[in-house]
């Protein structure tokens, strides 16, 4: 492995050796229908190549007007941007020095919320082949479980299934589902996950109802209000009191931003002094909560015309420790792990958040 | 907080049931309100339950005695949202929008001369919302068009611009104001709860998209007069939002060619925000930084939202910070602006 020093003491294990200065925690592999339909069980098979799926991809409803929604280099022959490993180790890990990457193929937000069996089977499928064709071929890789969301049982099931590979280090949420994330009905899920020891991690997708304000017309719209989403998730975990019930489940937020946080936390706890018993299991501020819970990464990080505004708003948050480095490989909107951060940004901030803040919650290095 | 001279743009005024609308409706709605036993909640349903809100004046004698003698504002702008909470007739929502518009004119506005109010318009049939404004916009004391976030379209979209237009040709202001229709889920994952999630969907995700929509829109290009108001639905969650709507927009600019500056320009422009709720941190420097994000000097205007209870919300220390200028600005100047209310 390129990235690992030579000098370690000759006791320690070689995973101890290594000396972490980057984590990349969100790529995208995509498995293409010729690398699922091989791993579905009949009838799931056929049903897969006569019928596809119902639920639509985000793309299909607003367009993504940059490089058809892909970094334009990232196409491999024949394939699909994320399909092929080799180009994903060439253009990612290699080229930027990536200590470790956590993939998180996101078929399971459509998939996840198919017929429950058939669902299952999607998911299953999406699993394996990451198993199989990314994270045995290359030992810096982790990935996040596509689940059967919406059909809680199958979902603990596949939980259960990886919950012994140390290479699947979290458990994958949509943050649009169903119904808010906080309902009782994805609670097995979350303690199924906690009893694993795995976060969950929710990233920007799945269900775009936009209701409320109504649907936006253009994905510039819909592109900035993936905050707005993300914010609902967190809100409703936090109301809906699953933290009460699983204090030690954490929750990462990826692909939404992180300085929209301090305004939420000052906005909940600004509600919560007024309405407190109706959010009655709340026993402390709504934002203590808050820090002790979630999780951020950086990409798309928002970029105030004056970078020292982006440290303040990071700051706002009280959460610096738990903002973790994110390229978004191979997405139009990709990240270099070289730019990401304004220079405004202290050296050792940066440092815990270019590989240091990962290395805690993933157990890596 | 000194209010001596302010000028509050959101005071809620509300009728105590359907009965003191029925002398402003014709025969038809009269016997319609009869036959089908419609009522009008003063606290619009589960809106604003009695845990957080009192229901607010019902006649201006006690809005006198609660809030325009004591607090001795120079102008109050009333806000009632009685219709946001109804039925689908569109037909139903026009009638009683201009019954509660000739109740604020002939009860309130006819008996204090320190009252302007927001004219309420039909949300689902934009021809009639601009017959109302045609009809009514002449008085100058109605200043504002009073819309809900919470509504089937966003506010932005095409249907809408002629709405926008006829607000602009009368020198009114667009009022953009918490809640709306019930049955209306928040998010978009559908209902929630608690009324503390469903309460804080509105500042942290509904208004915003109805921002934004305006914006990416160009609404603003189409109606350069437009001038908007959001009410109680904070404001300290702006300077994130733009920063990833300039961002964004310098990437797919291509999808919305008719926006000719950053997002956030529009925004600085053509927006203000009222005070409350008002949602800031405790810290004092933190306060200081996010008003110079803001720009709050000149982007906010004073707001009680009497008789709604917010919290702990922290606005005088934001006042403190923003110095004997600033402060007169937020509590008096930038209404005065906004509004047109300068003799």
């Amino acid at each position: 492995m390129s990235s690992m020093p030579e000098t370690a003491g000759a006791a320690a294990p070689p995973e101890a050796q290594r000396r972490v200065s980057l984590v990349d925690a969100d790529i995208h592999p995509a498995p293409l229908p010729r690398h699922l339909a091989p791993r579905l069980d009949e009838p799931w098979r056929s049903r897969f190549e006569r019928y596809g799926v119902r639920v639509p991809n985000p793309p299909q409803l607003y367009p993504r007007v940059r490089n058809t929604g892909y970094r334009a280099d990232s196409w491999p022959e024949g394939g699909f941007p994320g399909s092929d490993f080799e180009l994903l180790r060439a253009q990612l890990l290699d080229e930027h020095g990536v200590d470790y990457g956590v993939l998180i193929p996101l078929h399971g937000h459509s998939f996840g919320a198919e017929a429950p069996e058939y669902a299952a089977a999607l998911c299953h499928a999406v699993n394996e082949w990451v198993r199989e064709e990314m994270l045995d071929r290359d030992e810096r890789l982790r990935s996040s479980i596509n689940l059967p969301l919406e059909t809680p049982e199958l979902a603990v099931r596949e939980i259960e299934r990886y919950a012994g590979d140390p290479r699947f280090v979290q458990v994958l949420l949509p943050s649009g589902a169903e119904y808010p994330l906080g309902n009782r009905k994805y609670w097995p899920v979350y303690r199924a996950a906690a009893e694993a020891g795995l976060p969950l991690v929710a990233h920007t997708g799945g269900f775009e109802q936009h209701r409320g304000a109504g649907w936006p017309s253009y994905y510039l719209e819909a592109h900035v209000f993936y905050a707005n989403a993300m914010i609902a998730l967190a809100t409703s975990l936090i109301a809906e009191g699953v933290f009460q019930e699983l204090p030690d489940l954490q929750v990462v937020l990826v692909e939404a931003g992180i300085s929209w946080a301090g305004p939420l936390m000052w906005a909940m706890d600004s509600a919560w002094s007024a309405m407190r018993d109706d959010v009655a299991h709340l026993d402390r501020e709504p934002s203590e909560l808050f820090r002790e819970q979630f999780w951020f990464t950086t990409q798309p990080i928002e970029e105030p015309d004056d970078p020292q505004q982006l440290v303040q708003a990071l700051e706002f948050t009280g959460m610096t420790d738990r903002i973790m480095f994110a390229s978004d490989y191979p997405h139009w909107d990709f990240d270099s792990p070289a730019m990401t951060l304004p220079r405004a940004v202290p050296k050792e901030l940066r440092a815990k958040i270019m590989a240091g803040n990962a290395c805690r919650l993933y157990g890596l290095g | 907080m000194r209010l001596e001279g302010a000028i509050d743009c959101d005071v809620h005024c509300a009728p105590a049931s359907i009965d003191a609308l029925l002398p402003y409706m014709d025969d038809y709605w009269r016997d319609y309100v009869a036959n089908a036993g419609m009522t009008l909640s003063p606290t619009q349903t589960g809106t604003y339950p009695e845990a957080v809100s009192p229901a607010p004046p019902a006649d201006v004698d006690a809005l006198r005695e609660q809030v325009l003698d004591p607090w001795g504002l120079q102008r109050a702008v009333l806000t009632c949202a009685s219709a946001f909470d109804i039925s689908r007739n569109p037909y139903y929502e026009t009638a009683l929008c201009k019954a509660i518009n000739d109740w604020l004119r002939s009860e309130w506005l006819d008996r204090d001369e320190r009252l302007r109010a927001s004219m309420l318009v039909p949300t689902l049939d934009p021809e009639a919302a601009i017959e109302e404004i045609e009809r009514i916009g002449g008085d100058p004391r109605f200043v504002a068009v009073l819309l809900p976030i919470r509504v089937d379209a966003r506010w932005g979209t095409k249907r809408f611009h002629p709405l926008h237009e006829a607000i602009a040709r009368h020198d009114l202001v667009l009022a953009l104001h918490a809640w709306g229709r019930i049955g209306a889920a928040p998010t978009a994952s559908g209902t929630t709860h608690t009324y503390f999630e469903d309460y804080l969907a509105n500042s942290q995700s509904i208004a915003q998209g109805q921002v934004m929509s305006l914006v990416a829109e160009g609404v603003f290009e189409r109606v350069p007069d437009l001038r908007v108001v959001l009410l109680e639905c904070g404001f300290a969650w702006l300077p994130p939002m733009l920063w990833r709507f300039d961002k964004d927009w310098k990437a797919v600019w291509r999808e919305v060619p008719w926006l000719k500056a950053k997002p956030s320009e529009y925004v600085q422009r053509h927006f203000r925000f009222a005070t409350a709720p008002a949602q800031l941190p405790h810290d004092r420097d933190q306060t200081a930084h996010l008003a110079e994000m803001l720009g709050a000097e000149e982007l906010l205007v004073f707001a009680s939202d009497h008789p709604h209870r917010h919290g702990d919300g922290n606005l005088e220390v934001l006042l403190d910070v923003l110095g004997d200028a600033g402060r007169d600005a937020v509590m008096r100047g930038n209404a005065e602006a906004l509004y047109r209310l300068a003799a």
